[in-house]
């Protein structure tokens, strides 16, 4: 800074009327003015704190021109907040000038979270997935299918049955009418069908279709099963007991043959 | 101010993450006081001096990253203060340009419409003669009279030389002197 004297002797060179001047401060500022700019409201306690700007600097300078002690000590924060609300965006902006009491309010998450929750938790997401990765069914993908493909076996459990009862001449005859009546004896009613796909695994299915899979040619099926004799699907909605009956149906069938 | 960390500290401090807040607080702090009494003595009014001082720390904020070392922060703000001040006050002229046809910028309306304003006293003849000044010389005479500035540091804010810089302050302050005198 240039001495006060050096330039006041060059002022008294240029014009020593107004060297002698005594340099009045004409300008003032609002009484709390503080109250008027909501952003003072967000104040960072931390920088209230700092006291640089109320020594005797200040003093100096307000002896020469007159602004209230808030001012300066808020301006910071004041102009932070201000920064902030343009981080923030065109929506906190809006609500700024449209409420701006609540855009004022320090914005204060009054929940809390486990210690380290954040830390730890795409870790543990990770983990889960691996985990179902290895162990769990897949079922967004094939239910749709795993319910089709257990509903046709069902389906073709009964057709074999009927196949090979309608021409049982071989030995495995008997283990696939004793299977095929095993297994149409526990889905009765559609509610136990329902209960019986849903409990069926995607290994069980693939297991029984690799087994099973030549003898599910749907030529053969069709050749040797009488298509009339197979209940409608109206039949199915009207009457519960349908298969049931068909499946009595058949075992009567069966009897008469033997 | 005197306790204030030095610029080089707190430039330090901007560019780590942790204390980028806490440096620009300081920065904010230090050059508060003056920068404002700078930016109204040139567009006089406090409100208007507030949304300048808000609006030229917001682009100090946007800006400190990029703010060449080898330059002094002291004179960079006063450079980015004193272009805010002449954007809005040529704003307002232009807002204006209708409805204000007896002052040149309006400037020395708002000093007659100050609730304190008082023509037959010598600071508000003062202030009117600033007013009838040019723009340069009415920011060369605010700096070097109010501020105290160094032509050495004016040179820098202003980005014109000293010894321009000391004639504009000669034929300002000769201006104001005759307006006083013959107002």
């Amino acid at each position: 800074m240039e001495p006060l004297n050096e330039i006041l002797e060059e002022l008294k060179e240029i014009s020593p009327f107004l060297a002698k001047l005594p340099k009045v401060n004409v300008f003032d500022v609002p009484e709390n003015y503080f109250e008027i700019l909501p952003e003072a409201i967000a104040l960072h306690t931390l920088l209230m704190n700092d006291e640089d700007n109320n020594g005797s600097k200040f003093q100096k300078i307000n002896a020469f021109q007159n602004v209230p002690v808030e001012y300066f000590n808020s301006l910071s924060d004041s102009i932070l907040s201000k920064i902030k609300d343009i981080n923030v965006g065109n929506s906190d902006k809006e609500s700024a000038e449209t409420f701006p009491l609540l855009a004022s309010l320090p914005k204060k998450n009054v929940f809390s979270v486990p210690e380290n929750y954040f830390e730890n938790l795409s870790g543990e997401i990770i983990s889960k997935l691996d985990t179902k990765a290895k162990s769990a069914k897949v079922i967004s993908m094939f239910a749709g299918w795993r319910k089709y493909a257990a509903a046709a076996i069902v389906a073709g459990i009964i057709a074999i049955s009927s196949l090979f009862i309608f021409n049982g001449t071989t030995n495995d005859t008997n283990d696939a009418v004793a299977f095929a009546a095993n297994v149409s004896k526990q889905f009765k009613t559609p509610e136990q069908l329902e209960a019986g796909l849903a409990a069926l695994g995607d290994e069980e299915i693939i297991k029984y279709l690799e087994k099973h899979g030549s003898i599910l040619d749907n030529e053969l099926l069709i050749k040797d099963v009488d298509v009339e004799e197979l209940p409608a699907v109206t039949d199915y909605l009207l009457d519960e007991n349908t298969l049931n009956k068909y499946l009595d149906k058949i075992d009567a069938n069966a009897s008469v043959k033997n | 101010m005197n306790n204030a960390p030095p610029d080089q500290e707190l430039l330090e401090s901007f560019k780590n993450p942790a204390t980028k807040e806490q440096a620009f607080t300081g920065i904010i702090k230090k050059y508060q006081e003056k920068l404002y009494w700078h930016v109204r003595r040139l567009v006089i009014d406090h409100e208007d001096a507030n949304d300048v001082l808000q609006n030229m720390f917001i682009k100090v904020w946007k800006g400190l990253e990029n703010f060449r070392e080898d330059s002094q922060l002291y004179t960079w703000l006063y450079r980015i203060a004193t272009n805010e001040s002449l954007t809005f006050i040529a704003q307002q002229k232009k807002r204006n340009s209708v409805s204000l046809s007896d002052d040149e910028n309006g400037l020395s309306g708002k000093l007659k419409s100050d609730s304190h304003f008082d023509a037959n006293k010598l600071e508000w003849k003062l202030q009117l003669g600033i007013q009838s000044l040019p723009e340069k010389q009415r920011i060369v005479f605010n700096l070097r009279y109010y501020d105290e500035m160094p032509y050495e540091k004016m040179s820098r804010v202003l980005e014109t030389s000293e010894g321009a810089l000391k004639a504009s302050y000669h034929h300002a302050a000769k201006k104001i002197e005759n307006y006083i005198l013959n107002h």
